[in-house]
């Protein structure tokens, strides 16, 4: 089962990366407030919850991940059998993963230039 | 981390660590080339220099402006002309370029009353522009001429002028990228905010990152004034000096070229909280995305969807002519910098094609990061390549295609490789669902040159038959095609026509009623 949700967030991770652009900010603090501000709305649109637009920034965020979100159920047909607990639990690992790969363990040597 | 080692560059051992080959189980943590750094002495680079990124790239698509450097005639030649990035108004920014022709007098005894009397003569030998830019080189910003004070002085003595400074030496950084950098934040720093636009939308954009190459930004602005959308500015193809100046006014920066204009976005993003969406003009898939993208942050997304379900309609059967045909060729994408990011997954899933290296002469790690990310397992992903690495590439994967700049594309063509030119295109532009057709119609065009099989002929050994008369194209692409696809009367090839922008410029587009009063981000 544990394998099976790893494969899963694998799979998610790897759309994100091959399809989006949002997680590539030059910098590993605007990648964290990215991926932060995208992966938030994908699990509120996944799970039916309101989603705020309130300011440009929010407005952003819900446009990545609504395409995000179009992406993962025309893609993933198995995601509208989880619950929404599991929907919750999917999309913090895959956050935690995207992180990882783009931020805590990335070899990009530019990341923590302290300029744009 | 699986780094390649050049058998050419053996002798340049920290070569190694610039070039990467993703395996199955690689991702960005164990995968990735060094980059921009200084080019390792012993290679022979294909990058340009500071001036000419800031130039040549992002400063001389403005259409209403003179672009003079300040600096020997050698400088602003070689950055004359080269790409086709056009203008709506008789191309003035390619037709001309200017130069204080700095020569070694100058240099002793100072080039600022030579490059005063210059941008004056310039101003008066063209009257109806009054706008300038003037370009620092590597030998003016030696000897320290104060181009600021000069200008300043200029726009003293004539008010109805104004003159951006643009100070990006050669010597400036690594390549051509710092200079991207550099005219960037001196845009922001100086000129934005100076003008104040009209707005006349709900919905405004700055369209940033797009160079206008063959029609590019028509394109890709036809498709936003039938969504209704107001564009403030482009950055730089096709754009205007004063309407750069107002990009402040935007609700949203729409970003094609992070590598060379992520700066301007994150800067208007920290100073005056225009968020920033980088999207993909290039691909049916990735496009519709895009445009979708764009819809949703105004709410306006039933229009994308709209103009995207047309496109599609009208453009679908013909891509699939061409991706029949092109399945399963191996490529190289092997362009300057975010080219490689914005084809590659579009070029596999769109038509098929398998991208065996992507290279970047001047992109950062960042830019590698997206293009390792988005090609499949085997590339080899190449940073700042030399010649000889990449004749070896051509000759190791036997490419069918290599998609580059004319000058590593001549290198190409003489090994008998065709090339695409993937800077200033062959047959463009290539935004957009019919450019993308054109763009796949340039690609089977040159992978089934009729002329690259005679190349391959050596008529001073090989047996040829001298009773047969020349291949065409589709003789040589339709032979292992199914009947099926052959006989398929839905699929067809391109029918666009020589020229997809001019029809552009009769359309009506729709007015939509505005919702409320506009409101700039603040
Ligand atoms: S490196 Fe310096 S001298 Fe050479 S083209 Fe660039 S600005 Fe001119």
């Amino acid at each position: 089962m544990q394998e099976t949700i790893e494969n899963k967030v694998g799979d998610l991770l790897s759309f994100i990366m091959k399809n989006s652009l949002w997680q590539f900010n030059s910098r590993g603090w605007d990648r964290r407030k990215q991926s932060e501000g995208v992966l938030t709305k994908v699990s509120e649109l996944l799970c039916d919850e309101p989603v705020s637009k309130e300011t440009p920034a929010d407005k952003c965020y819900y446009a990545e991940a609504q395409c995000v979100v179009d992406g993962f159920n025309k893609n993933f047909p198995w995601l509208k059998d989880l619950s929404k607990d599991e929907i919750k639990a999917l999309i913090h690992q895959l956050h935690e993963r995207l992180d990882y790969q783009t931020i805590d363990a990335s070899l990009n040597a530019e990341l923590t230039v302290k300029n744009y | 981390m699986p780094l390649h080692e050049f058998d050419c560059s053996k002798v340049i051992p920290e070569r190694k660590q610039h070039a990467v080959v993703k395996g199955r189980e690689e991702d960005l943590t164990s995968c990735l080339p060094k980059g921009y750094l200084n080019t390792i002495p012993g290679s022979i680079s294909e990058r340009g220099c500071a001036y000419c990124g800031a130039k040549h790239v992002i400063g001389t698509p403005m259409k209403d402006v003179i672009h003079i450097s300040h600096g020997p005639v050698g400088c602003t030649y070689d950055t004359w002309q080269t790409k086709r990035y056009l203008s709506d108004n008789n191309n003035f920014q390619l037709k001309y370029t200017f130069a204080s022709d700095v020569k070694e007098k100058h240099i002793v005894f100072g080039a600022d009353k030579l490059l005063k009397s210059n941008i004056i003569d310039a101003f008066k030998a063209f009257p109806d522009i009054k706008r300038m830019t003037v370009y620092q080189t590597c030998a003016t910003a030696l000897i320290g001429d104060d181009i600021e004070a000069i200008c300043d002085d200029v726009m003293e003595e004539m008010p109805d002028v104004d003159i951006f400074v643009c100070n990006s030496p050669g010597f400036a950084g690594p390549s051509q990228s710092a200079g991207h950098h550099k005219i960037n934040i001196a845009w922001v720093n100086n000129k934005v905010g100076t003008v104040e636009p009209e707005i006349t939308s709900d919905y405004v954009i700055n369209y940033v990152g797009e160079y206008n190459i063959q029609g590019d930004q028509e394109i890709m602005q036809d498709y936003f004034k039938r969504m209704g959308i107001q564009i403030l500015s482009t950055f730089t193809g096709n754009g205007s000096y004063d309407d750069l100046r107002g990009m402040h006014r935007a609700h949203l920066n729409v970003l094609e070229c992070a590598r060379s204009a992520e700066y301007i976005c994150d800067e208007l993003r920290a100073r005056y909280g225009i968020p920033r969406m980088d999207i993909d003009g290039f691909g049916f898939k990735a496009l519709a995305g895009s445009l979708k993208k764009i819809g949703l942050f105004f709410g306006i997304e039933d229009r994308a969807q709209a103009i995207i379900d047309e496109e599609v309609a009208r453009w679908q059967p013909e891509l699939d002519w061409y991706k029949e045909r092109l399945k399963g060729k191996k490529l190289c994408l092997w362009p300057g910098g975010s080219k490689l990011w914005h084809w590659a997954h579009t070029l596999e899933e769109d038509l098929g094609i398998r991208i065996v290296s992507v290279y970047t002469k001047f992109g950062h790690q960042g830019d590698m990061e997206k293009g390792i990310s988005r090609c499949s397992e085997g590339a080899l992903a190449i940073d700042d390549p030399n010649e000889l690495e990449t004749l070896e590439v051509m000759e190791k994967l036997k490419p069918d295609l290599i998609l580059t700049g004319k000058r590593p594309g001549e290198v190409a063509k003489k090994v008998r490789v065709p090339y695409l030119n993937a800077h200033a295109y062959h047959n463009g532009p290539y935004k957009g669902f019919e450019g993308w057709v054109r763009f796949a119609r340039d690609i089977y065009n040159a992978i089934y040159s009729p002329l690259h099989q005679l190349a391959f002929t050596d008529i001073s050994k090989d047996d040829f038959a001298t009773d047969k008369g020349f291949m065409t194209r589709r003789m040589i692409s339709d032979v292992d095609l199914d009947d099926e696809v052959k006989n398929n009367t839905e699929l067809r090839e391109y029918t666009g026509g020589f020229d997809s922008v001019s029809k552009l410029h009769d359309r009506e587009y729709p007015e939509f009623e505005s919702q409320s009063a506009p409101a700039a981000a603040e």
